[in-house]
């Protein structure tokens, strides 16, 4: 025991605090994307690694890019999203990387592209496609391009995910949620998406019943004020009791198909933006989910990613609880916002645990498991954290993630594993620099002797929004050059 | 009142010019690795990481550059603070915040 409470201590404890800490509350958010834009340098001495470890590039000028497999030869194959948040729409494409040359294997519409896994001769996106819905892709070495499964409900703020085959050969992919928190407000009408699909909202995964929980807000297109209830159209207010209906398609899950296609399987639900996808070596599912942000009608505070282990028919919370914890705990309370309410009338069970836990705003996307004692830490997950997207997703006092990461599954520790050099931790945009910026997804080369980073590229934060840097995307690989 | 208001000014001086960072990439073998320190480690993860990442800033301010005495670490952490909530017993016990400081000591000095 340390404390021992006296009220001079206190008094002092008080003043100290105060002076030490600042007020969160009156202190502008400092985050990752809130730098200016410069053109992109590469130097790979500004990133720093643990002792034994080394990084290089290995593609650039890369546009968008979100996944890496590695098709029958082992030559690493890109995914560039061919869409970003900022409302930028270019075309999104399947390119193999090898000796430095890309190749573009297959274009395409419906972007974002959010990933990409090679199996049996092909290879399958993750089609996030933002205009017409989401959709699963095979695509054969020549670029033909085969639907699996469409009408995903991707239109919203988070796309359709994954995808990655499981040990029981189905395709196991996950789709995020339209909105931060269920209800459909002003933020998703500066997101873009509200003008295009102004009746889309979050679809449960099964039949729920409402509390009647609303939120009046001014209507962006102009008009009166509006309300609007969880799962219900913008503009729409909910009653107490009404029951919404579910569906496999629904926001916020994993599902599985065949790698025919046909109807696809949920596996569970109640996540909120369950981004990345992989199986361990014991063959169970985990999944990252980004947590909510301080947006909307109806924010949270703060409230972290995680890595889950998926169970499955389980539902995960959303959009009730945090990690397993009510929203209706005070510490998910904005600043200066009032505490968020419960806006289902039952829970379909009590939510799981998280496996990990990481920072507020990081962002945990891609990731993989290490299979090889040569690379080390084996059974670890390496997961790449985007970082905060601030000011549009809340408020931080300094960048957040940028930065791959382990997590020692027995432990829950997580350890920055690839992070920039310097006094402070953020993207080379910020920071200064040629080091990394904004590490999407993580993917260890089939023998499991290097792990590389898709690196997003530049992507800038404003108060009108992102402003993402075309031609600024990278390929990165990590390899083991010496004992620790 | 001058011994403390130079103690505030001493430690603003320190603030400003110590960097947080401690992490593996960063520091090499991170002291805070010890095994004596694996529970502390842990609870650090469960209820401090989120918004002190590493003890780095994030949602919230750096810890690993602050010179507060295990007491004051401790009176912050019961009571909360500004934004930080009060971490009662029932979410950290005694003992359990007795491991969380000596990991925070530990890795400031890392």
């Amino acid at each position: 025991m340390f404390y021992r409470p006296n009220v001079q201590l206190t008094a002092m404890a008080l003043a100290s605090v105060i002076f030490l800490t600042g007020c969160y509350s009156v202190r502008p958010s400092s985050g990752a994307g809130q730098a200016t834009a410069s053109p992109r340098r590469i130097h790979a001495a500004d990133i720093a690694l643990p002792p034994g470890f080394r990084i290089e590039a290995i593609a650039t000028g890369l546009t968008f890019p979100t996944g890496v497999t590695f098709d029958g030869s082992g030559t690493p194959v890109i995914v560039e999203s061919g869409y970003s948040y900022g409302e930028v729409f270019v075309e999104p494409r399947l390119i193999a990387v090898s000796g430095g040359t890309p190749r573009v294997i297959a274009r395409g519409t419906g972007g974002p592209w959010t990933g990409v896994s090679f199996y049996e001769n092909n290879f399958y996106v993750a089609a996030g496609d933002v205009q017409t819905g989401g959709k699963i892709l095979r695509i054969a070495p020549d670029g033909t391009i085969a639907t699996l499964v469409d009408r995903l409900p991707s239109r919203g703020d988070h796309h359709t995910n994954g995808p990655v085959i499981g040990p029981d050969g189905w395709l196991y992919f996950s789709q995020g949620t339209a909105t931060n928190s269920g209800v459909v407000g002003e933020d998703n009408f500066r997101f873009g998406w509200m003008k295009r699909f102004p009746e889309f909202h979050d679809i449960p995964g099964q039949d729920i019943t409402l509390a009647g929980v609303n939120f009046t807000t001014d209507d962006p297109r102009g008009g009166e004020k509006v309300t609007t209830g969880a799962f219900l159209p913008f503009g729409t207010a909910s009653r107490a009791g009404q029951v919404i209906e579910g569906s496999t398609r629904c926001a916020g899950s994993v599902l599985r198909v065949r790698l025919t296609g046909g109807e696809p399987e949920l596996i569970a639900w109640g996540l909120r933006n369950p981004f990345g996808l992989a199986f361990a070596e014991n063959g169970r599912l985990f999944v990252t989910e980004n947590g909510y942000d301080d947006r909307g009608s109806r924010p949270l505070w703060g409230t972290p990613d995680f890595l889950w282990e998926i169970e499955p028919g389980a539902w995960y919370g959303f959009p009730d609880f945090v990690g397993g914890e009510a929203v209706t705990a005070d510490k998910f309370r904005p600043p200066g916002k009032p505490q968020p309410q419960f806006v289902l009338a039952q829970h379909p069970q009590e939510p799981p645990k998280p496996r990990a836990i990481f920072p507020v705003h990081s962002s945990a996307d891609g990731f993989d498991f290490s299979r090889n004692e040569a690379f080390g830490h084996k059974g670890q997950a390496f997961v790449a954290l985007f970082g905060d997207e601030t000011p549009a997703t809340g408020k931080t006092l300094a960048p957040v993630g940028c930065s791959v990461v382990r997590v020692d599954l027995a432990t829950g520790v997580v350890e920055d594993f690839v992070t920039n050099r310097g006094k402070v931790a953020g993207p080379a945009s910020r920071i200064g620099g040629g080091g990394i910026e904004r590490p999407v997804a993580a993917r260890f080369s089939p023998d499991g002797r290097a792990l590389y980073i898709v690196d997003f590229g530049v992507m800038l934060h404003h108060g009108q929004g992102a402003k993402p840097q075309q031609g600024t995307g990278v390929l990165w690989r990590v390899t083991r050059e010496g004992p620790p | 009142m001058f011994p403390f208001a130079a103690m505030l000014a001493l430690a603003a001086g320190l603030i400003g010019c110590a960097t947080a960072r401690r992490s593996e990439p960063i520091v090499g073998k991170v002291v805070a690795g010890d095994p004596s320190l694996a529970a502390g480690r842990q609870l650090f993860m469960q209820q401090c990481h989120a918004c002190h990442p590493g003890g780095e800033a994030g949602l919230g301010p750096a810890l690993n550059n602050k010179p507060l005495p295990p007491c004051l670490i401790e009176f912050q952490v019961r009571h909360g603070l500004g934004a930080m909530p009060a971490l009662k017993t029932d979410r950290l016990s005694e003992a359990d915040l007795d491991e969380v400081v000596k990991y925070l000591v530990a890795l400031r000095r890392g």
